[in-house]
């Protein structure tokens, strides 16, 4: 599964990782298994107003992957 | 009604959105516009050089898009104009131009207000100042979450 990653998460992870996340797994679960492998960017990833996306759209952490997905993380936006 | 909502990868020059505004707001009694420029000091009041402006391939245009879409149907304008830099923006320079045109002033204020807070929150951009203490991301204040909410 192709994670993709911007701003201070990529700085910590890289722009994009390759996860070994079976279908049917959650954007919850996914980020459990990061924030465990990347504890310096755990806040990050967990925090209430980073974003998660698959293609377009916008996802809840129950959103169940489904096989060819591409999951984007978002930190906090800003612009101005 | 016209809404133009662009991501610029050189130099934004206000002067010329301005002018471009003003002349499509040819039957209004109002244009209001805003500049953003980038602070040459941190929040630590330490010296900063330039800002780099992150973006999304396809997200980042989107939430300008949206952004400047739904002010247009919010307030009573006939025009919005939303410019916003991306890339590396040296101090001093402008970052985002978000206007707006109405037949009276009132509702070009506010729609600029509105862009401008929610643009500040909403737009899909991760910045970061680079200058005399270093490297340091910037992420919305409290401040600024706090006037997104006025509008709801």
């Amino acid at each position: 599964m192709k994670v993709l990653f911007y701003g201070r998460l990529a700085e910590a992870i890289g722009p994009e990782l390759e996860v070994d996340a079976s279908p049917g797994s959650s954007v919850a679960e996914v980020r459990d298994r990061l924030a465990a492998e990347h504890p310096d960017v755990e806040e990050v990833l967990r925090g209430k107003r980073a974003l998660s996306f698959v293609g377009e759209m916008l996802v809840r952490d129950d959103y169940r992957l489904v096989a060819g997905d591409t999951l984007e993380f978002l930190p906090p936006v800003s612009g101005g | 009604m016209s809404v133009v909502a662009r991501l610029e990868e050189d130099a934004l020059r206000p002067e010329g959105e301005l002018t471009a505004l003003i002349e499509r707001a040819s039957g209004d009694g109002a244009v209001v516009s805003f500049v953003g420029v980038a602070r040459p000091g941190s929040e630590a009041d330490q010296t900063v050089y330039r800002l780099v402006l992150e973006h999304h391939p396809t997200l980042t245009l989107q939430s300008l898009e949206d952004i400047a879409v739904e002010a247009a149907a919010r307030f009573d304008v006939s025009h919005v104009h939303v410019v916003h830099r991306c890339g590396e923006v040296v101090a001093g320079e402008p970052i985002v131009f978000a206007g707006a045109a109405s037949l009276h002033r009132r509702a070009a204020f506010e729609a600029a207000d509105y862009l401008m807070d929610r643009l500040k929150t909403e737009a899909v951009f991760w910045k970061r100042e680079v200058g005399e203490g270093g490297s340091e991301w910037i992420e919305p204040t409290d401040t600024d979450y706090a006037d997104r909410e006025r509008w709801g």
